[in-house]
């Protein structure tokens, strides 16, 4: 019963996570950055690149947010204290939000403004403070990769 | 290939799924058709809207249902995406097969997504890029002869004394033509260059006036509505007048998204021109139509539609361009999709088809139910549209909606009198003559 903590973690889940999760987080602000340009300007290729950075960012979310899902809520279960599990809500609806926003740029020219602006500031917003969370909680209980 | 094949399924079915929770078109087509259609207020989607039936063609033997009193014929098929007809003073007739030339770059994940289901249903397939030339034989059996060949997405196709004028994608081309050639060997010489940048709305329809001093060119908008720039819609979404003598060019008439099946009215010595609205602002917006094309005048793309109803997707709004632009005169109904006119002071079709205008409706990929596939008779009187279109030839899709045979494009009379129609779907030129009493 009183198996050490480090037989449940896989390093290999960490290295991936620790290198894969930061990418969604930099494409989304960057979304975030090219929305409220083309809301300010009306120049096309704002709202076109915010498109393909978002897509790209729901790409890159996917193994690090099954990495993490699997870590908080199975293998690491009796470890993950209440800042996991609050990082993990943020960023389910913060995909959610940027899946959302990711229809929303389907639309043609301006008829993405004002929601793009709106998804991707939530986005962003969900993923800083469930960073801001972990970065913050006791560092004796960092045993394992989490978002 | 096992797997993009299956990625391309989840792809579509996702987009079927989303585009299932759209509402579905609350007018019917009689509704939304002639000179004051009611248009609702316009929507926003989470994904656009889409339906679109699977290609299968035409099996043997079947062909299109025509109205009452009348009978339709196979007069050639095995064709490469026949898209317009015009018939030469001695019978022959001519027909441009062609696609768009595939030049506009990919620039949203959209783009990928929609051209993917829009292709299902076979409007996407690869043009011949040349014209072929169809002979009636004594015994009623038409030959088939390849009259032009290494054309680029050409459209629209006129004939000006010994000169035949084609409308590539990207320049009007002439050839030197005699007449009861079948084939013509001399290659084409550039007459004059056409808008060609991102070719979005790639067709160029081509008229000449009655004494053969002018050429009129419909040239499409460059995206449904501005999101690729307002830059590149220069002498784009207008008619553009041609100078014969000179090749000079000039914008003749602007605001008409994509206008196309462009005629000469002698009777009232007016030209005409059907168009192809914007899309995802709902099933029922915009109308497509049919208008008489006032010179100078400015229709409202992108700014506005019908007149100055105002498109809010536009950045930025022109309300002092909106404020000049006057509404078409007649609406089709909305995604129909018209791509082929013929106005007609007489013809080898029953007494109530002489006067008035066919349309061909090549058919809808944004709206549920389909509307459009089918070819419509407008009724004229003292030059101008009346009542209701009436159908003329349908059947174009299963009854379901999800099988599509054939789709109706260009369309002209033969020199008896006859309809014939170009079906780019179903690779086929069909013939509509009066039944037999």
């Amino acid at each position: 019963m009183n198996q050490p903590v480090e037989r449940r973690r896989s390093a290999v889940a960490n290295a991936v996570y620790g290198l894969l999760n930061p990418i969604p987080f930099g494409f989304f602000v960057a979304g975030l950055v090219f929305d409220v340009v083309y809301a300010k300007t009306g120049t096309t290729l704002w709202g076109k690149g915010a498109a393909w950075l978002i897509a790209l960012g729901l790409v890159f979310a996917v193994i690090p947010r099954l990495v993490n899902l699997t870590q908080v809520w199975i293998t690491s279960r009796r470890v993950s204290t209440g800042a996991d599990h609050v990082d993990f809500w943020l960023n389910v609806v913060a995909i959610v939000a940027a899946v959302l926003n990711a229809f929303v740029h389907t639309r043609d020219a301006y008829a993405i403004v004002p929601a793009a602006v709106w998804l991707s500031v939530l986005t962003v917003t969900l993923i800083a403070v469930g960073n801001v969370v972990i970065a913050v909680r006791p560092s004796a209980q960092r045993e394992y990769a989490h978002g | 290939m096992g797997k993009s094949l299956s990625r391309t399924t989840l792809v579509i079915a996702c987009t079927t799924l989303l585009a299932a929770c759209a509402e579905k078109a609350s007018q019917d087509a009689e509704q939304q058709a002639g000179a004051n259609p009611s248009l609702p207020k316009a929507q926003q989607f989470l994904a656009p809207p889409m339906q679109v039936p699977d290609f299968v063609g035409w099996k043997d033997g079947a062909a299109p249902t025509v109205a009452p009193g009348l009978k339709i014929e196979k007069i050639a098929s095995g064709l490469k995406h026949p898209r317009q007809l015009l018939t030469l003073p001695n019978g022959d007739v001519l027909v441009v097969e062609s696609n768009g030339p595939g030049e506009e770059a990919v620039t949203t994940p959209k783009q990928l997504v929609a051209a993917m289901v829009k292709n299902r249903s076979g409007k996407g397939a690869k043009g011949g890029n040349r014209i072929t030339l169809l002979r009636k034989r004594a015994s009623g059996e038409w030959e088939k002869h390849d009259f032009i060949g290494n054309l680029h997405s050409p459209f629209g196709v006129q004939l000006i004394g010994n000169t035949l004028y084609v409308a590539n994608t990207d320049a009007i081309v002439t050839f030197p033509y005699q007449d009861g050639e079948t084939t013509i060997r001399a290659p084409g010489v550039a007459f004059t260059d056409l808008p060609s940048t991102v070719n979005h709305h790639w067709t160029k329809a081509l008229q000449a006036n009655p004494d053969g001093t002018k050429l009129y060119v419909g040239v499409g908008s460059n995206s449904n509505i501005t999101e690729n720039g307002l830059e590149v819609e220069y002498r784009r979404a207008a008619v553009l007048e041609v100078d014969v003598a000179s090749r000079a060019s000039r914008i003749y008439a602007s605001g008409i998204r994509n206008p196309t099946g462009l005629q000469w009215d002698p009777t009232t010595n007016r030209l005409w021109a059907i168009a192809n609205e914007r899309d995802e602002i709902g099933a029922d917006l915009v109308p497509d139509y049919m208008t008489s094309v006032t010179e100078g005048a400015f229709y409202g793309w992108p700014y506005s539609y019908y007149g100055q109803h105002v498109d809010r997707r536009v950045m930025p709004q022109r309300p002092d361009l909106v404020q000049k632009a006057i509404p078409p005169d007649y609406a089709l109904g909305s995604h129909v999709a018209a791509l082929g006119l013929l106005l007609t002071r007489g013809n080898a079709l029953p007494a109530k088809y002489q006067n008035g205008a066919f349309v061909s409706e090549h058919g809808s990929w944004d709206r549920s139910p389909l509307s459009g596939y089918e070819v419509v008779f407008v009724a004229f009187q003292d030059g101008k549209p009346v009542g209701k279109p009436e159908t003329l030839v349908s059947g174009f899709h299963s009854k379901d909606e999800s099988q599509l045979f054939g789709a109706p494009v260009g369309v002209v009379l033969d020199k008896e009198g006859a309809l014939l129609i170009a079906d780019d779907v179903g690779d086929t030129v069909w013939r509509v003559t009066a039944a037999g009493p």
